[in-house]
Protein backbone atom coordinates (compact mmCIF):
# COMPACT_ATOMS: atom_id res chain seq x y z
CA UNK A 1 0.00 0.00 0.00
CA UNK A 2 1.54 3.05 -1.51
CA UNK A 3 1.07 6.56 -0.31
CA UNK A 4 0.99 9.56 -2.05
CA UNK A 5 2.60 12.83 -0.76
CA UNK A 6 -0.94 14.39 -0.64
CA UNK A 7 -1.89 11.14 0.87
CA UNK A 8 0.96 11.79 3.82
CA UNK A 9 -0.31 15.31 4.15
CA UNK A 10 -3.76 14.01 4.59
CA UNK A 11 -2.44 11.36 7.51
CA UNK A 12 -0.22 14.43 9.25
CA UNK A 13 -3.65 16.80 9.11
CA UNK A 14 -4.89 14.32 11.81
CA UNK A 15 -1.58 13.30 13.16
CA UNK A 16 -0.82 16.59 14.48
CA UNK A 17 -3.15 18.51 16.25
CA UNK A 18 -3.62 16.85 19.10
CA UNK A 19 0.42 17.44 19.58
CA UNK A 20 0.22 21.03 18.40
CA UNK A 21 0.33 22.72 21.68
CA UNK A 22 3.11 20.70 23.09
CA UNK A 23 5.31 21.19 19.60
CA UNK A 24 4.18 25.14 19.62
CA UNK A 25 5.23 25.77 23.57
CA UNK A 26 8.46 24.04 22.70
CA UNK A 27 8.96 26.30 19.09
CA UNK A 28 8.34 28.99 21.30
CA UNK A 29 10.72 28.13 24.40
CA UNK A 30 13.55 28.25 21.47
CA UNK A 31 12.68 31.04 20.24
CA UNK A 32 12.19 33.23 23.29
CA UNK A 33 15.36 31.80 24.10
CA UNK A 34 17.47 32.28 21.27
CA UNK A 35 16.10 35.88 20.46
CA UNK A 36 16.16 37.38 24.28
CA UNK A 37 20.00 35.61 24.39
CA UNK A 38 20.74 37.77 21.08
CA UNK A 39 19.07 40.63 21.92
CA UNK A 40 21.61 40.65 24.66
CA UNK A 41 24.33 40.07 22.40
CA UNK A 42 24.58 36.21 22.81
CA UNK A 43 26.05 35.03 19.83
CA UNK A 44 26.09 30.55 19.09
CA UNK A 45 29.72 30.69 18.21
CA UNK A 46 31.09 32.66 20.24
CA UNK A 47 29.94 31.74 23.71
CA UNK A 48 31.25 28.08 25.44
CA UNK A 49 28.89 27.03 28.23
CA UNK A 50 29.73 23.48 29.01
CA UNK A 51 27.01 22.86 31.84
CA UNK A 52 24.56 23.22 28.60
CA UNK A 53 26.22 20.79 27.07
CA UNK A 54 26.42 18.36 29.67
CA UNK A 55 22.49 18.67 30.04
CA UNK A 56 21.71 18.78 26.49
CA UNK A 57 23.44 15.14 26.81
CA UNK A 58 21.95 14.18 29.51
CA UNK A 59 18.70 15.10 28.14
CA UNK A 60 19.12 13.45 24.93
CA UNK A 61 20.40 10.44 26.63
CA UNK A 62 17.53 9.87 28.73
CA UNK A 63 15.17 9.76 26.13
CA UNK A 64 16.43 6.32 25.45
CA UNK A 65 14.56 5.58 28.80
CA UNK A 66 11.42 7.78 28.31
CA UNK A 67 10.30 8.07 25.08
CA UNK A 68 9.62 3.96 24.33
CA UNK A 69 8.06 4.48 27.68
CA UNK A 70 5.76 7.32 27.21
CA UNK A 71 4.51 5.15 23.91
CA UNK A 72 3.65 2.31 26.46
CA UNK A 73 7.05 0.47 25.25
CA UNK A 74 10.46 -0.05 27.08
CA UNK A 75 13.87 0.46 25.90
CA UNK A 76 13.97 -3.38 26.27
CA UNK A 77 11.43 -3.85 22.98
CA UNK A 78 13.63 -1.31 20.86
CA UNK A 79 15.02 -4.33 18.64
CA UNK A 80 15.33 -3.38 15.10
CA UNK A 81 17.43 -1.52 12.77
CA UNK A 82 14.60 0.87 12.37
CA UNK A 83 13.90 0.76 16.19
CA UNK A 84 17.42 2.34 16.86
CA UNK A 85 17.47 4.64 14.58
CA UNK A 86 14.30 6.21 14.92
CA UNK A 87 14.93 6.22 18.54
CA UNK A 88 18.88 7.36 18.36
CA UNK A 89 16.87 10.52 15.98
CA UNK A 90 14.59 11.38 18.56
CA UNK A 91 17.61 11.25 21.42
CA UNK A 92 20.04 13.79 18.76
CA UNK A 93 16.74 15.98 18.18
CA UNK A 94 16.06 16.17 22.11
CA UNK A 95 19.55 17.05 22.78
CA UNK A 96 19.55 19.61 19.94
CA UNK A 97 16.77 21.44 21.02
CA UNK A 98 17.98 21.55 24.53
CA UNK A 99 21.35 22.35 24.11
CA UNK A 100 19.26 25.70 21.82
CA UNK A 101 17.15 26.89 24.59
CA UNK A 102 19.80 26.25 27.59
CA UNK A 103 23.08 27.57 25.57
CA UNK A 104 21.30 31.40 25.56
CA UNK A 105 19.49 30.66 28.91
CA UNK A 106 23.19 29.91 30.25
CA UNK A 107 24.32 33.33 28.73
CA UNK A 108 21.54 35.07 29.90
CA UNK A 109 22.10 34.46 33.44
CA UNK A 110 25.88 34.10 33.57
CA UNK A 111 26.46 36.80 31.34
CA UNK A 112 29.39 37.21 28.46
CA UNK A 113 31.65 35.21 30.66
CA UNK A 114 32.42 32.57 28.39
CA UNK A 115 33.07 34.55 25.40
CA UNK B 1 -35.89 11.36 4.99
CA UNK B 2 -33.31 13.34 6.26
CA UNK B 3 -32.37 16.75 4.50
CA UNK B 4 -29.15 17.18 3.40
CA UNK B 5 -26.36 18.62 5.78
CA UNK B 6 -25.91 22.30 6.56
CA UNK B 7 -22.24 23.19 5.77
CA UNK B 8 -21.21 22.78 9.11
CA UNK B 9 -18.83 25.81 11.33
CA UNK B 10 -15.12 25.22 10.72
CA UNK B 11 -13.69 24.60 14.79
CA UNK B 12 -10.00 25.34 14.62
CA UNK B 13 -9.19 21.48 14.39
CA UNK B 14 -11.18 22.11 11.06
CA UNK B 15 -8.93 24.68 9.66
CA UNK B 16 -5.92 23.59 10.60
CA UNK B 17 -6.63 20.33 8.41
CA UNK B 18 -7.89 22.47 5.54
CA UNK B 19 -4.22 24.74 6.11
CA UNK B 20 -2.58 21.53 5.49
CA UNK B 21 -4.55 20.07 3.28
CA UNK B 22 -4.03 22.81 1.17
CA UNK B 23 -0.54 22.44 1.03
CA UNK B 24 -0.77 18.58 0.35
CA UNK B 25 -3.49 19.71 -2.50
CA UNK B 26 -0.63 22.17 -4.03
CA UNK B 27 1.97 19.27 -4.15
CA UNK B 28 -0.14 16.61 -5.42
CA UNK B 29 1.23 14.87 -8.55
CA UNK B 30 -0.94 16.02 -11.28
CA UNK B 31 -1.75 12.01 -12.07
CA UNK B 32 -3.94 12.61 -8.55
CA UNK B 33 -5.90 15.43 -10.21
CA UNK B 34 -6.83 13.30 -13.39
CA UNK B 35 -9.50 10.87 -12.10
CA UNK B 36 -12.35 11.52 -14.33
CA UNK B 37 -15.54 13.86 -12.83
CA UNK B 38 -18.54 11.42 -14.06
CA UNK B 39 -22.03 13.38 -14.41
CA UNK B 40 -24.62 11.23 -13.60
CA UNK B 41 -28.17 11.51 -12.32
CA UNK B 42 -27.87 8.12 -10.75
CA UNK B 43 -29.23 7.18 -7.34
CA UNK B 44 -26.13 5.59 -5.28
CA UNK B 45 -26.95 4.25 -1.87
CA UNK B 46 -24.43 2.94 0.54
CA UNK B 47 -25.77 0.74 3.35
CA UNK B 48 -23.17 1.53 6.22
CA UNK B 49 -21.59 4.59 7.13
CA UNK B 50 -18.52 2.80 8.93
CA UNK B 51 -14.93 2.42 7.52
CA UNK B 52 -16.12 0.87 4.17
CA UNK B 53 -19.82 3.16 4.04
CA UNK B 54 -18.05 6.79 4.92
CA UNK B 55 -15.19 6.24 2.34
CA UNK B 56 -17.07 5.34 -0.01
CA UNK B 57 -19.66 8.01 0.55
CA UNK B 58 -16.97 10.85 0.03
CA UNK B 59 -15.38 9.23 -2.86
CA UNK B 60 -18.36 9.17 -4.51
CA UNK B 61 -19.02 12.45 -3.74
CA UNK B 62 -15.70 13.51 -4.88
CA UNK B 63 -15.72 11.64 -7.96
CA UNK B 64 -19.11 11.73 -9.33
CA UNK B 65 -21.45 14.89 -10.35
CA UNK B 66 -24.80 15.68 -10.10
CA UNK B 67 -25.39 11.86 -8.16
CA UNK B 68 -27.93 11.45 -5.57
CA UNK B 69 -25.76 9.72 -3.09
CA UNK B 70 -27.98 8.43 0.66
CA UNK B 71 -26.00 6.87 3.14
CA UNK B 72 -28.49 5.02 5.47
CA UNK B 73 -26.38 4.86 8.74
CA UNK B 74 -28.18 4.67 12.28
CA UNK B 75 -25.35 5.97 14.74
CA UNK B 76 -24.16 9.32 15.29
CA UNK B 77 -20.79 8.29 16.59
CA UNK B 78 -17.91 6.42 14.55
CA UNK B 79 -16.02 3.85 16.44
CA UNK B 80 -12.27 3.21 15.65
CA UNK B 81 -12.17 -0.33 16.03
CA UNK B 82 -8.78 -1.10 15.24
CA UNK B 83 -7.95 0.55 18.52
CA UNK B 84 -10.34 -1.34 20.83
CA UNK B 85 -7.72 -4.21 21.24
CA UNK B 86 -5.19 -1.00 22.59
CA UNK B 87 -8.32 -0.11 24.76
CA UNK B 88 -8.89 -4.01 25.82
CA UNK B 89 -5.05 -4.34 26.95
CA UNK B 90 -5.25 -1.22 29.48
CA UNK B 91 -3.02 0.79 26.89
CA UNK B 92 -6.09 3.48 25.59
CA UNK B 93 -9.25 4.78 26.96
CA UNK B 94 -12.57 4.09 24.99
CA UNK B 95 -13.41 7.38 24.16
CA UNK B 96 -9.85 7.51 22.49
CA UNK B 97 -11.68 5.34 19.80
CA UNK B 98 -14.83 7.77 19.25
CA UNK B 99 -15.52 10.44 16.78
CA UNK B 100 -18.90 11.85 15.43
CA UNK B 101 -19.56 10.54 12.07
CA UNK B 102 -21.07 13.83 10.79
CA UNK B 103 -17.35 15.19 10.98
CA UNK B 104 -16.85 12.89 8.18
CA UNK B 105 -19.84 12.93 6.36
CA UNK B 106 -19.51 14.54 2.97
CA UNK B 107 -21.59 17.36 2.57
CA UNK B 108 -24.68 17.27 -0.15
CA UNK B 109 -25.19 13.81 0.93
CA UNK B 110 -28.44 12.58 2.09
CA UNK B 111 -27.62 10.75 5.19
CA UNK B 112 -30.87 8.42 7.10
CA UNK B 113 -30.18 8.08 10.35
CA UNK B 114 -31.73 4.55 11.25
CA UNK B 115 -31.25 1.49 10.24
CA UNK B 116 -32.02 -0.84 7.10
CA UNK B 117 -34.06 -4.02 7.28
CA UNK B 118 -34.50 -5.30 3.84
CA UNK B 119 -33.11 -5.70 0.75
CA UNK B 120 -35.09 -6.40 -2.58
CA UNK B 121 -32.58 -6.62 -5.25
CA UNK B 122 -34.91 -7.74 -8.01
CA UNK B 123 -37.08 -4.34 -7.75
CA UNK B 124 -33.61 -2.04 -6.32
CA UNK B 125 -35.59 -1.46 -3.34
CA UNK B 126 -33.97 -0.42 0.51
CA UNK B 127 -36.59 -1.14 3.31
CA UNK B 128 -35.99 0.94 6.03
CA UNK B 129 -36.65 0.74 9.93
CA UNK B 130 -39.92 3.14 9.72
CA UNK B 131 -41.20 0.52 7.16
CA UNK B 132 -40.37 3.66 4.42
CA UNK B 133 -38.69 2.44 1.32
CA UNK B 134 -35.71 3.67 -0.99
CA UNK B 135 -35.07 2.96 -4.85
CA UNK B 136 -31.49 2.72 -6.24
CA UNK B 137 -29.52 2.53 -9.66
CA UNK B 138 -26.32 1.40 -7.91
CA UNK B 139 -25.81 0.17 -4.32
CA UNK B 140 -23.10 -0.21 -2.19
CA UNK B 141 -23.54 -2.86 0.61
CA UNK B 142 -20.80 -1.61 3.41
CA UNK B 143 -23.38 -3.07 6.29
CA UNK B 144 -20.25 -4.29 8.28
CA UNK B 145 -21.24 -7.54 10.20
CA UNK B 146 -23.39 -8.74 12.64
CA UNK B 147 -21.05 -10.10 16.04
CA UNK B 148 -23.39 -13.47 16.71
CA UNK B 149 -23.09 -13.42 20.66
CA UNK B 150 -26.00 -15.75 20.73
CA UNK B 151 -24.49 -18.57 18.95
CA UNK B 152 -22.27 -19.38 21.81
CA UNK B 153 -24.93 -20.98 24.65
CA UNK B 154 -25.09 -19.04 27.58
CA UNK B 155 -23.19 -16.14 26.46
CA UNK B 156 -24.57 -12.24 25.95
CA UNK B 157 -22.59 -8.98 25.55
CA UNK B 158 -24.25 -8.26 29.08
CA UNK B 159 -21.91 -10.46 30.84
CA UNK B 160 -18.73 -8.68 29.19
CA UNK B 161 -16.52 -7.75 32.13
CA UNK B 162 -18.12 -10.02 34.63
CA UNK B 163 -17.66 -13.64 35.43
CA UNK B 164 -14.06 -13.61 34.15
CA UNK B 165 -15.69 -12.97 30.53
CA UNK B 166 -14.21 -10.94 28.18
CA UNK B 167 -14.58 -9.87 24.86
CA UNK B 168 -12.96 -6.97 22.78
CA UNK B 169 -15.49 -7.29 19.83
CA UNK B 170 -18.77 -5.66 21.47
CA UNK B 171 -17.69 -2.29 21.81
CA UNK B 172 -15.49 0.24 22.93
CA UNK B 173 -16.94 0.06 26.60
CA UNK B 174 -17.26 -3.46 26.86
CA UNK B 175 -13.07 -3.53 25.47
CA UNK B 176 -13.05 -1.66 28.64
CA UNK B 177 -14.40 -3.86 31.02
CA UNK B 178 -12.41 -6.61 29.08
CA UNK B 179 -9.29 -4.58 30.37
CA UNK B 180 -11.13 -4.65 33.83
CA UNK B 181 -11.87 -8.65 34.06
CA UNK B 182 -8.35 -9.20 33.27
CA UNK B 183 -7.33 -6.59 36.05
CA UNK B 184 -9.76 -8.70 38.04
CA UNK B 185 -7.91 -12.10 37.06
CA UNK B 186 -4.27 -10.65 37.86
CA UNK B 187 -5.44 -9.61 41.25
CA UNK B 188 -6.05 -13.26 41.90
CA UNK B 189 -2.48 -13.48 41.37
CA UNK B 190 -2.98 -16.80 39.15
CA UNK B 191 -5.10 -19.37 37.38
CA UNK B 192 -6.82 -20.36 34.11
CA UNK B 193 -7.13 -18.11 31.04
CA UNK B 194 -8.59 -19.38 27.97
CA UNK B 195 -8.57 -17.57 24.28
CA UNK B 196 -11.00 -18.65 21.99
CA UNK B 197 -12.09 -18.32 18.04
CA UNK B 198 -15.53 -19.09 16.67
CA UNK B 199 -16.12 -21.63 13.53
CA UNK B 200 -17.05 -18.61 11.65
CA UNK B 201 -14.56 -16.16 9.44
CA UNK B 202 -13.81 -13.03 11.35
CA UNK B 203 -13.35 -8.92 11.48
CA UNK B 204 -9.73 -8.71 12.55
CA UNK B 205 -8.47 -11.81 12.40
CA UNK B 206 -4.90 -10.99 14.76
CA UNK B 207 -7.41 -9.49 17.47
CA UNK B 208 -7.72 -13.12 19.13
CA UNK B 209 -3.85 -13.35 19.43
CA UNK B 210 -3.08 -10.00 20.32
CA UNK B 211 -4.96 -10.66 23.56
CA UNK B 212 -3.51 -13.21 24.25
CA UNK B 213 -0.12 -11.47 23.75
CA UNK B 214 -1.17 -8.07 25.41
CA UNK B 215 -2.97 -10.55 28.69
CA UNK B 216 0.35 -12.41 28.57
CA UNK B 217 2.20 -9.05 28.21
CA UNK B 218 0.26 -8.23 32.10
CA UNK B 219 1.12 -11.03 33.48
CA UNK B 220 4.51 -10.66 32.96
CA UNK B 221 4.69 -7.44 35.17
CA UNK B 222 3.40 -9.39 37.67
CA UNK B 223 6.30 -11.45 37.79
CA UNK B 224 4.18 -14.67 38.57
CA UNK B 225 4.15 -16.11 34.69
CA UNK B 226 4.71 -19.43 35.95
CA UNK B 227 0.87 -19.17 38.15
CA UNK B 228 -1.17 -18.22 35.10
CA UNK B 229 -2.03 -20.79 32.55
CA UNK B 230 -3.03 -19.49 28.75
CA UNK B 231 -4.53 -21.88 26.28
CA UNK B 232 -5.91 -20.35 22.88
CA UNK B 233 -8.57 -22.43 21.38
CA UNK B 234 -8.98 -22.35 17.34
CA UNK B 235 -11.34 -24.48 14.80
CA UNK B 236 -8.67 -24.22 12.21
CA UNK B 237 -5.46 -25.91 11.91
CA UNK B 238 -3.97 -22.82 11.37
CA UNK B 239 -3.26 -19.94 13.62
CA UNK B 240 -2.79 -16.73 10.76
CA UNK B 241 -3.72 -16.77 6.71
CA UNK B 242 -0.34 -15.55 6.42
CA UNK B 243 1.97 -18.64 6.13
CA UNK B 244 5.31 -17.04 7.72
CA UNK B 245 3.44 -15.43 10.04
CA UNK B 246 1.56 -18.68 11.04
CA UNK B 247 4.59 -20.76 11.36
CA UNK B 248 6.00 -18.18 13.43
CA UNK B 249 2.89 -17.71 15.91
CA UNK B 250 3.07 -21.57 16.12
CA UNK B 251 6.33 -21.34 17.48
CA UNK B 252 6.22 -18.31 19.42
CA UNK B 253 2.95 -19.83 21.68
CA UNK B 254 4.82 -23.04 21.83
CA UNK B 255 8.07 -20.90 23.33
CA UNK B 256 5.60 -18.48 25.60
CA UNK B 257 3.94 -21.90 26.80
CA UNK B 258 0.60 -20.46 25.43
CA UNK B 259 -1.31 -24.11 24.87
CA UNK B 260 -2.74 -24.71 21.43
CA UNK B 261 -5.76 -26.32 20.60
CA UNK B 262 -6.70 -26.70 17.32
CA UNK B 263 -10.20 -28.55 16.12
CA UNK B 264 -11.96 -26.44 18.53
CA UNK B 265 -14.78 -23.91 19.07
CA UNK B 266 -16.61 -22.36 22.07
CA UNK B 267 -20.30 -23.33 22.05
CA UNK B 268 -21.24 -22.67 25.35
CA UNK B 269 -20.93 -20.83 28.31
CA UNK B 270 -21.82 -21.16 32.14
CA UNK B 271 -20.66 -17.82 33.55
CA UNK B 272 -21.84 -18.44 37.24
CA UNK B 273 -19.86 -21.82 37.44
CA UNK B 274 -17.42 -20.02 34.81
CA UNK B 275 -17.24 -23.22 32.79
CA UNK B 276 -16.76 -23.33 29.28
CA UNK B 277 -17.84 -25.88 26.71
CA UNK B 278 -15.85 -26.79 23.55
CA UNK B 279 -17.26 -28.49 20.72
CA UNK B 280 -14.35 -30.52 18.65
CA UNK B 281 -14.23 -31.70 14.73
CA UNK B 282 -15.77 -34.82 15.67
CA UNK B 283 -18.82 -33.26 17.53
CA UNK B 284 -18.29 -33.76 20.71
CA UNK B 285 -17.97 -31.62 23.57
CA UNK B 286 -15.19 -30.57 26.50
CA UNK B 287 -15.69 -28.38 29.26
CA UNK B 288 -12.91 -26.12 30.71
CA UNK B 289 -12.60 -24.47 34.13
CA UNK B 290 -11.63 -20.76 33.65
CA UNK B 291 -10.81 -17.96 35.59
CA UNK B 292 -11.09 -15.61 32.03
CA UNK B 293 -12.66 -15.78 29.25
CA UNK B 294 -11.56 -13.69 25.93
CA UNK B 295 -14.71 -14.37 23.97
CA UNK B 296 -14.68 -14.11 20.02
CA UNK B 297 -18.42 -14.49 18.75
CA UNK B 298 -19.18 -16.12 15.61
CA UNK B 299 -19.93 -13.24 12.63
CA UNK B 300 -22.07 -12.85 9.78
CA UNK B 301 -23.59 -10.70 7.21
CA UNK B 302 -26.52 -8.43 8.94
CA UNK B 303 -29.68 -11.20 9.07
CA UNK B 304 -31.37 -8.25 6.74
CA UNK B 305 -28.59 -9.18 4.25
CA UNK B 306 -28.41 -13.00 5.13
CA UNK B 307 -32.49 -12.89 4.19
CA UNK B 308 -32.24 -11.00 0.87
CA UNK B 309 -31.16 -12.16 -2.52
CA UNK B 310 -27.31 -10.51 -2.06
CA UNK B 311 -26.50 -13.26 -0.10
CA UNK B 312 -23.58 -16.03 -1.68
CA UNK B 313 -26.16 -18.77 -2.47
CA UNK B 314 -22.65 -21.52 -2.82
CA UNK B 315 -19.43 -22.52 -1.95
CA UNK B 316 -18.13 -20.76 1.15
CA UNK B 317 -19.77 -18.08 2.12
CA UNK B 318 -23.13 -19.48 1.01
CA UNK B 319 -25.46 -17.97 3.66
CA UNK B 320 -23.44 -15.91 5.55
CA UNK B 321 -21.56 -13.44 3.31
CA UNK B 322 -22.55 -11.20 0.50
CA UNK B 323 -21.84 -12.72 -2.80
CA UNK B 324 -18.79 -10.45 -3.97
CA UNK B 325 -16.59 -10.55 -6.64
CA UNK B 326 -13.21 -10.57 -4.61
CA UNK B 327 -11.07 -8.70 -7.27
CA UNK B 328 -13.68 -5.93 -8.87
CA UNK B 329 -16.03 -5.92 -5.62
CA UNK B 330 -19.01 -6.21 -7.91
CA UNK B 331 -21.84 -8.32 -6.94
CA UNK B 332 -21.86 -12.03 -8.72
CA UNK B 333 -25.31 -11.63 -9.64
CA UNK B 334 -26.37 -8.10 -9.36
CA UNK B 335 -24.02 -6.08 -11.21
CA UNK B 336 -25.27 -2.48 -10.41
CA UNK B 337 -24.57 -3.76 -6.54
CA UNK B 338 -20.85 -3.66 -4.91
CA UNK B 339 -20.22 -5.21 -2.07
CA UNK B 340 -16.83 -3.35 0.76
CA UNK B 341 -15.40 -4.26 4.04
CA UNK B 342 -16.29 -7.12 5.97
CA UNK B 343 -19.58 -8.08 5.09
CA UNK B 344 -17.81 -9.35 1.83
CA UNK B 345 -17.11 -12.97 1.23
CA UNK B 346 -13.83 -13.25 0.61
CA UNK B 347 -10.86 -15.74 2.27
CA UNK B 348 -9.74 -12.60 4.01
CA UNK B 349 -9.88 -8.41 4.41
CA UNK B 350 -12.34 -8.09 7.14
CA UNK B 351 -9.70 -5.27 8.72
CA UNK B 352 -9.85 -1.21 8.01
CA UNK B 353 -6.52 -1.75 5.90
CA UNK B 354 -8.46 -3.97 3.48
CA UNK B 355 -11.39 -0.86 3.08
CA UNK B 356 -8.17 1.25 2.30
CA UNK B 357 -7.35 -0.95 -0.68
CA UNK B 358 -10.72 -1.76 -1.58
CA UNK B 359 -12.20 1.91 -1.70
CA UNK B 360 -10.15 3.23 -4.95
CA UNK B 361 -11.27 -0.32 -6.32
CA UNK B 362 -15.11 0.08 -6.03
CA UNK B 363 -15.08 3.78 -6.98
CA UNK B 364 -13.31 3.03 -10.03
CA UNK B 365 -15.46 0.34 -10.85
CA UNK B 366 -18.89 2.30 -10.07
CA UNK B 367 -17.70 5.04 -12.09
CA UNK B 368 -16.96 2.58 -15.09
CA UNK B 369 -20.19 1.22 -14.58
CA UNK B 370 -22.11 4.21 -15.00
CA UNK B 371 -20.17 4.94 -18.30
CA UNK B 372 -21.02 1.64 -19.35
CA UNK B 373 -17.16 0.68 -19.47
CA UNK B 374 -15.57 -2.72 -18.51
CA UNK B 375 -14.73 -2.50 -14.78
CA UNK B 376 -10.96 -1.61 -14.88
CA UNK B 377 -10.00 -1.82 -11.33
CA UNK B 378 -9.18 -5.10 -9.44
CA UNK B 379 -8.62 -5.58 -5.60
CA UNK B 380 -5.04 -7.30 -5.23
CA UNK B 381 -6.17 -8.79 -1.54
CA UNK B 382 -4.18 -6.07 0.43
CA UNK B 383 -4.94 -6.55 3.69
CA UNK B 384 -2.72 -5.42 6.73
CA UNK B 385 -2.46 -6.56 10.55
CA UNK B 386 -0.25 -4.66 13.13
CA UNK B 387 0.46 -8.40 15.00
CA UNK B 388 0.94 -7.01 18.62
CA UNK B 389 3.08 -9.77 20.27
CA UNK B 390 3.75 -7.78 23.65
CA UNK B 391 2.36 -4.54 24.92
CA UNK B 392 4.81 -2.00 22.95
CA UNK B 393 6.16 -3.82 20.27
CA UNK B 394 4.06 -5.57 17.09
CA UNK B 395 4.57 -6.49 13.71
CA UNK B 396 3.15 -4.99 10.74
CA UNK B 397 2.02 -7.67 8.59
CA UNK B 398 0.65 -6.87 4.66
CA UNK B 399 0.04 -9.00 2.56
CA UNK B 400 -2.46 -9.75 -0.03
CA UNK B 401 -3.92 -13.09 -2.19
CA UNK B 402 -1.09 -13.41 -4.84
CA UNK B 403 1.71 -15.69 -4.46
CA UNK B 404 0.63 -17.54 -1.20
CA UNK B 405 -0.49 -14.40 0.47
CA UNK B 406 3.52 -13.23 -0.18
CA UNK B 407 4.11 -9.93 2.58
CA UNK B 408 3.46 -6.82 0.34
CA UNK B 409 5.24 -4.16 2.60
CA UNK B 410 4.06 -0.18 2.76
CA UNK B 411 6.98 0.65 4.19
CA UNK B 412 11.00 -0.52 3.03
CA UNK B 413 12.32 0.08 6.48
CA UNK B 414 9.62 -2.32 8.40
CA UNK B 415 10.62 -5.92 7.60
CA UNK B 416 7.26 -7.81 8.83
CA UNK B 417 9.36 -10.44 9.99
CA UNK B 418 10.33 -8.27 12.77
CA UNK B 419 8.97 -7.23 16.18
CA UNK B 420 9.53 -3.54 16.47
CA UNK B 421 9.12 -0.76 18.18
CA UNK B 422 8.52 1.41 15.17
CA UNK B 423 5.51 -0.81 14.19
CA UNK B 424 3.84 -0.57 17.63
CA UNK B 425 4.45 3.28 17.32
CA UNK B 426 3.10 3.05 14.14
CA UNK B 427 -0.14 1.26 15.70
CA UNK B 428 -0.69 3.30 18.49
CA UNK B 429 -0.33 6.86 17.22
CA UNK B 430 -0.18 7.29 12.85
CA UNK B 431 -2.70 4.46 11.61
CA UNK B 432 -5.65 6.25 13.76
CA UNK B 433 -5.15 9.45 11.86
CA UNK B 434 -4.40 7.26 8.47
CA UNK B 435 -7.81 5.61 8.93
CA UNK B 436 -9.52 9.14 9.64
CA UNK B 437 -8.12 10.36 6.60
CA UNK B 438 -9.22 6.94 4.27
CA UNK B 439 -12.58 7.98 6.07
CA UNK B 440 -12.12 11.05 3.73
CA UNK B 441 -11.27 9.23 0.96
CA UNK B 442 -7.70 11.00 1.02
CA UNK B 443 -5.53 8.00 0.91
Amino acid sequence: MNFTLAGIFAVLSHAIPPFLPLILAILALLVLAQLIGRLRGYRLTDYRCLPAGIAALLAGLSTLWWLPMLTYSRLGLVATLTDWAALIAAALGVALITWLVLHPLSYLVRGPRGQ
Amino acid sequence: MTPPLESPRLDRRQLLKLSIGAGAAALMPLSGLQANTVSTRARIVILGGGAAGMSMANRLAMRLSGARITVVEPRETHHYQPGWTLVASGVWQPDRTLRLNADFMPRGIDWIRQPAVGVDADERRITLADASTLTYDILVVATGLQLNYHRIEGMSTDLIGNHGIGSVYAGPQEAARTSDAIDKWLAIGGGQGLFTNPQTAIKCAGAPIKMAFTTQSRIKITGNRDDFALDYFTPSDGMFSQPWINDFLKQRFDRDNIARHHGQYLSAIDPQARQAEFTGRDGNTETRDYDFIHVVPPMSAPDFVKASDLIAKEGAFAGEWLDTDIYTMQHNRYPEVFGIGDVIGAPINKTAASVKAQAPVVEENIAAFLEDKPLPARHNGYTSCPLITDIGTAMLVEFGYDNDMAFMPSFSFIDPKEESWAAWVLKDYMLQPAYYAMLEGRV
